[in-house]
């Protein structure tokens, strides 16, 4: 509908780590490996942050081009920097 | 001691105790030790009670024993049979300690009576396992501290007892009630929910409607378009259909409806399983009919934005509501699922239909697909979403309610409605990874704080996966470096240090803090706690 200036987060985020996920995923890529209990939690937690920094990127990509929304190539290009900035 | 205890007529367990050790007594020849342990006694109390100052070895590890024994046991126990466990002096012990209660009925429901009885010889059959934790003050205070545990044991059965009284009075009252049936426990916890369900006497009327008050529909219908209105005013879920220039009309598209069962209406495809093969061209019925339910289908997806047209309709729904509700009602005590879903699925296909059409085909996320693969049917959704948030409760209560969209807020419970039969194979494979990363995607929302395209969502899921594959790599190859096979949390730092985010200035356990909520901090961040301990351990 109509986009409004504030962003109500009616729906709340749920703080919860999925972590049956995030063991599943790890064990489909890497069979041979395994992930204990905290690191489940910390694979978390950079899900998070990585998450935070391709949201910021985009959004200051979107502001540039003077966007009101952002959009497919927004996220592209920043998705570009930051999975480059985390390959560690 | 004993000897002053009157014996009762009746031949409690206490009595009988008592006699024996009374006759038997007489007859043991430990009197003679006790002269003996007492002298003891007063050696072994003294510090050097080490010393080999008795004349055997045997005597000082007796006495030892003793001592342990007696340091266990009441002092005041003169009867001197304390030197040794045994059976009868434990049970001595009991008699002496447990509270007296010479009244015995057997079953008397009014008076409450039994129910210290059987407290009692429960708690007697307890002590006699573990003696020493009640035997070790004095007479005065055990029996103190004992009745201070029956009475609080007394309103236990109390309670059982007066739940009993009511069962034999109001038989009607207790089989309206859903669970408390089998056994005592459930029904001192059902006795609580008896009394917060004024509900009853109604249900008792229907008895196949006893576990779904009615009242509480209304309720929720009212509530919910009431929320529905607020969120219309208040605006965007981030990134959902909504907000896309391709929607003409605000109802949602995301509400798909799977109706498995559902009819086929006008020649449309009637294939339950594949909700997508709806979405062809229906774009006629979409508008005559979107207007009429978005209501409906905004009810089942709860997150979707909000359409200005809900006042118009909402009356219209809630005629809709009603009418399904009574349906529903009619169909609940039979039980049988198809016909419910099929009558209601006549009521409901053209919602079903408009919906589908409605759904911008190119966006398609698997998760609204997820959701409508879980959400058979719209009829009543309101009351039966609410309802299927208590999914477990209600497990074996009508269909409707089992049928119940969870909406899309209750999208990880999608993942729990595959096993329902109504999606095909291939798609259950796919749904659980999409239904995960859609958290992260909803977290992407989130932090963007700005309205977002579908298509631009689709991108972040690519992301995401990309990014796990490069992050499980990574940690393969530390993991490996460092010699071992598992991914243990120094792995992990080292990589947050590679890419940069943690650094001498921000340390790991900083950026724990600021993003994780406390649960998980308590168990990453080693904290220290008293007695020296220090969790998680290191």
């Amino acid at each position: 509908m109509a986009f409004s200036t504030t962003v109500s987060q009616r729906k709340y985020i749920k703080r919860k780590a999925p972590r049956g996920f995030l063991k599943r995923v790890f064990k489909r890529q890497k069979p041979h490996l395994r992930l204990e209990t905290s690191s489940d939690l910390l694979v978390h937690l950079n899900c998070l942050l990585f998450v935070h920094r391709l949201a910021e990127e985009s959004r200051m990509n979107a502001f540039e081009n003077k966007y009101g929304i952002i959009k497919k190539e927004h996220v592209q290009a920043a998705a570009k920097v930051i999975l480059k900035k985390s390959r560690g | 001691m004993a000897e002053s205890y009157n014996r009762d007529s009746e031949p409690t367990t206490r009595t009988l105790l008592r006699r024996v050790l009374d006759t038997a007594d007489t007859r043991t020849p430990r009197r003679r030790r006790s002269a003996r342990v007492g002298a003891q006694k007063a050696l072994l109390e003294t510090p050097s009670s080490r010393r080999l100052s008795t004349p055997t070895k045997m005597n000082v590890r007796r006495g030892s024993h003793r001592a342990r024994s007696i340091g266990r046991l009441a002092h005041v126990h003169t009867s001197g049979n304390l030197e040794e466990q045994t059976p009868r002096t434990l049970l001595k012990n009991i008699i002496l300690t447990a509270p007296e209660s010479s009244i015995m009925t057997p079953k008397s429901v009014v008076k409450p009576v039994p129910t210290p009885q059987v407290a009692q010889s429960s708690r007697q059959e307890s002590s006699r396992g573990s003696l020493e934790l009640q035997l070790p003050e004095l007479e005065p205070p055990t029996t103190l501290a004992l009745g201070l545990l029956a009475p609080g044991r007394r309103k236990q059965r109390l309670r059982l007892s007066v739940f009993q009284q009511e069962m034999d009075q109001g038989l009607p009252l207790s089989q309206a009630e859903p669970r408390g049936n089998a056994s005592a426990s459930s029904l001192t916890s059902s006795l609580s929910l008896n009394f917060a369900t004024p509900l009853q006497p109604q249900s008792v009327q229907r008895p196949g409607l006893a576990r779904r008050p009615p009242i509480r529909r209304a309720v929720d219908v009212g509530a919910f378009l009431q929320d529905l209105r607020d969120t219309s005013l208040a605006l965007a879920s981030p990134g959902d259909s909504l907000r896309t220039p391709v929607a003409t009309l605000p109802t949602d598209t995301v509400l798909e409806d799977t109706q498995p069962f559902s009819q086929p209406l006008v020649g449309h495809s009637p294939n339950p399983g594949k909700p997508a093969q709806l979405l062809s061209g229906k774009a006629k019925k979409v508008d005559v009919l979107a207007v009429r339910f978005p209501n409906n289908s905004s009810a089942i997806s709860g997150e979707d934005g909000v359409e200005p047209l809900q006042d118009g309709v909402g009356e219209e729904a809630e005629e809709r509501m009603e009418e399904s509700l009574s349906m529903s009602e009619v169909m609940g005590s039979t039980g049988t699922q198809g016909s419910v879903r099929t009558e209601k699925s006549k009521g409901h296909r053209e919602m079903t239909e408009a919906l589908e059409a409605k759904e911008p085909e190119g966006s398609s996320e698997d998760e609204d697909i997820s959701g409508r693969t879980a959400s058979p049917e719209l009829a009543s959704s309101t009351t039966e979403s609410l309802q299927a948030r208590r999914p477990q409760f209600l497990e074996p209560s009508p269909p409707p309610s089992t049928t119940v969209l969870s909406s899309e807020p209750l999208e990880p419970l999608s993942t729990r409605h595959p096993p329902r039969a109504r999606t095909h194979g291939p798609r259950p494979r796919q749904d659980p990874h999409k239904t995960g990363l859609s958290h992260y995607v909803k977290l992407f929302s989130f932090y963007a704080k700005m309205p977002m395209e579908k298509k631009a969502l689709e991108m972040v899921e690519k992301c995401l996966d990309k990014y796990f594959q490069h992050l499980c790599d990574d940690l393969e190859v530390f993991s490996a470096h460092a010699g071992r096979k598992t991914v243990r949390p120094e792995d992990l730092e080292l990589l947050m240090r590679r890419q940069g985010l943690v650094n001498d200035q921000v340390s790991l356990h900083v950026l724990v803090e600021r993003h994780l909520p406390l649960e998980y901090r308590n168990l990453l961040i080693p904290c220290a706690f008293s007695g020296n301990s220090v969790f998680p351990a290191q």
